[in-house]
């Protein structure tokens, strides 16, 4: 986790993210791997693609927006794995939600990338993939 | 803007259903996108949020969900475009847009004491002509 956000650290840093905790553990990333990515320049760092790197409160976010949109109780139970379908959305709950969250994160979802989320873990993922690219 | 209200031509017919659906889901997107700009042309900041906006819209997509014919779906998607651009290009007014699309809902504006209105079967009435 640490690693992956330090790749970022190089790329990202001249941006001011949203979530002022993402700032604080980017800052904290790179004093401790101030031998690999100095921030004032753009070394090719091997970026690492770790599937199950949504931040948790990412996906607290996320499960909100879907509780609210899908106007669950409240000890309904939303993990990570939780299939939409399974919470009772169908099709254009799925998209409703993802704009629910592109409106929430400031992100821009593309086509494809969108028919593909069944999962509150994979909206979570898209999220971070997203507003790191930024 | 990512997705403006760009085509007021008419695609060819959806072939099946599923491109029927795909193109509600980009409609929908679209008029999702273009929320923002409709608060701020019509300044209804005060009297809905996006996401009741984005849940009216979405209801009213669900008002048709049981068609199944291409055909019929491209018709309604065509009026719907049609609907939108007229709105985004500020060719209706405030009131169009509220007593259209915001007022009458129970979520948004809960009845504020409906008047006394006498017998079951004038409650019937004032609801619709055919009970």
């Amino acid at each position: 986790m640490a690693s992956f956000t330090a790749s970022s650290v190089s790329l990202s840093s001249a941006f001011c993210s949203f979530k002022q905790s993402q700032a604080s553990n980017l800052r904290k990333a790179s004093v401790s791997f101030s031998g690999k990515s100095f921030p004032s320049h753009r070394l090719p760092l091997p970026r690492f693609r770790v599937s199950c790197a949504a931040k948790p409160e990412t996906v607290n976010k996320v499960v909100e927006i879907v509780k609210k949109q899908l106007a669950l109780p409240d000890d309904r139970e939303v993990c990570g794995d939780s299939k939409f379908q399974v919470l009772g959305a169908d099709s254009l709950d799925t998209v409703e939600i993802v704009m629910g969250l592109e409106e929430e994160f400031g992100i821009c979802v593309e086509e494809e990338s969108a028919q593909s989320i069944t999962t509150v873990q994979e909206a979570a993922d898209l999220i971070e993939e997203l507003l790191e690219k930024k | 803007m990512a997705s403006t209200v760009k085509y007021v031509r008419v695609p060819p017919n959806s072939v099946s259903l599923e491109e029927a659906r795909r193109r509600v889901f980009e409609f929908f997107k679209t008029a999702c996108r273009s929320i923002p700009t409709i608060m701020e042309i019509y300044n209804i900041d005060d009297v809905v949020t996006p996401t009741q906006l984005r849940a009216i819209v979405a209801s009213e997509i669900r008002k048709n969900a049981h068609i199944t014919n291409p055909k019929v779906i491209d018709m309604l998607l065509f009026k719907g475009t049609e609907e939108l651009s007229n709105i985004v290009e500020h060719a209706k007014q405030r009131h169009h847009i509220l007593g259209q699309y915001v007022l009458g809902r129970p979520e948004i504006t809960p009845d504020t004491g409906t008047k006394d209105q006498g017998s079951e079967y004038l409650k019937n009435f004032f609801r619709s002509n055919y009970f």
